[in-house]
């Protein structure tokens, strides 16, 4: 059966937001947050920064190839490939432009937070802190959701957004620190469950199609 | 078909060849990327291998798409793209649609 589409605008949204309801992406995210947890458990354990830095490094570099490996192995004989039109490639210009903004904040917000130490910021490293990286969080994930029609990135930027807050305000108030594992488990867990139950989905809804030799059409 | 018309009623003069479901929706599909390849048109339009082959094929010999025959590694992939052609026809295509609609209220 055919499958028609009145709005070309919504039909290339559907197209598009398809390729990250594979589950792989929001596993990355999970998987990411927990990899950070890993690097703040090495820092702890070793007081080594440059260790913890190195270690969260390589993992995250393992992560991403096994992603993109993954991704090609998943999605694109389930799906195809496609490239987006004009329109979508500055959406997709915008996302990264946020991406690399958000990256470039971070950095100076913890460069801030070293040199100046715990009396720098007016209000309090721990106050200023934790406010910069939720709002970078949700910020740059909300504008990834908008840009590439996948709002669950906005609810998940809320979660990354929390670990901040998670990491150094319950020290504050109740002089009791959580665990950075746990601060980071805590949002990645449901991001990964979503990323696992949506990946099981895919594998179930879209099977492969591999294209017969000699179709379709005459091509050159 | 003229045959096919009442008395009196002109045919619409839509384009015949985008007329047809399964080339409407692999020309929309397509208006909206910069190219795709054949699986994800496949997927897209719910078409069989066959039916899709034949369409492209058709499409094709009209100059509405570009089509690109490679191998991904050892698979063989083909990769499609509408022309400026098989733009301008379907952006005619739904003028005439409209035009033909217009009478209609309702």
């Amino acid at each position: 059966m055919v499958t028609q589409h009145s709005d070309l605008k919504a039909l290339e949204r559907r197209a598009f937001s398809r390729f990250y309801e594979d589950g792989l992406f929001d596993l990355l995210l999970g998987a990411m947050l927990l990899v950070t947890a890993v690097g703040f458990a090495v820092q702890e354990q070793s007081d080594n920064e440059l260790l913890s830095l190195g270690v969260m490094l390589a993992i995250a570099a393992a992560l991403v190839g096994s992603f993109m490996v993954l991704r090609n192995r998943v999605v694109r004989p389930r799906l195809g490939e496609f490239r987006p039109g004009p329109e979508r490639r500055r959406r997709i210009g915008v996302m990264r432009i946020a991406l690399l903004v958000s990256c470039a904040l971070g950095v100076a917000a913890f460069a801030f937070a070293i040199v100046a130490g715990p009396a720098g910021a007016p209000l309090g490293i721990e106050v200023v802190l934790p406010v910069v990286w939720f709002l970078n969080a949700t910020i740059v994930l909300g504008v990834m959701a908008a840009m590439l029609d996948v709002p669950r990135l906005a609810l998940y930027g809320i979660l990354f957004g929390l670990v901040g807050p998670l990491l150094i305000w319950p020290d504050v108030v109740w002089g009791v620190g959580l665990s950075p594992l746990l601060a980071f488990a805590v949002p990645a867990l449901p991001i990964l469950v979503v990323g696992a139950w949506k990946l099981v989905r895919f594998l179930r809804t879209y099977p492969v199609h591999e294209e017969p030799a000699g179709e379709p059409g005459r091509g050159r | 078909m003229a045959a096919d018309t009442p008395a009196g009623t002109p045919p619409a003069a839509v384009d015949r060849l985008i007329h047809e479901p399964a080339r409407l929706a692999i020309m929309t599909n397509l208006f909206v990327v910069e190219s795709a390849n054949a699986t994800y048109l496949l997927q897209q339009t719910g078409l069989t291998w066959g039916n899709l082959g034949a369409h492209l094929a058709k499409l094709e010999a009209a100059g509405y798409l570009a089509i690109t025959k490679g191998y991904r590694g050892s698979r063989p992939e083909t990769t499609v793209a509408l022309t400026g052609t098989g733009r301008t026809a379907l952006l005619g295509y739904r003028r005439q649609l409209l035009a033909a609609l217009d009478p209609i209220s309702e």
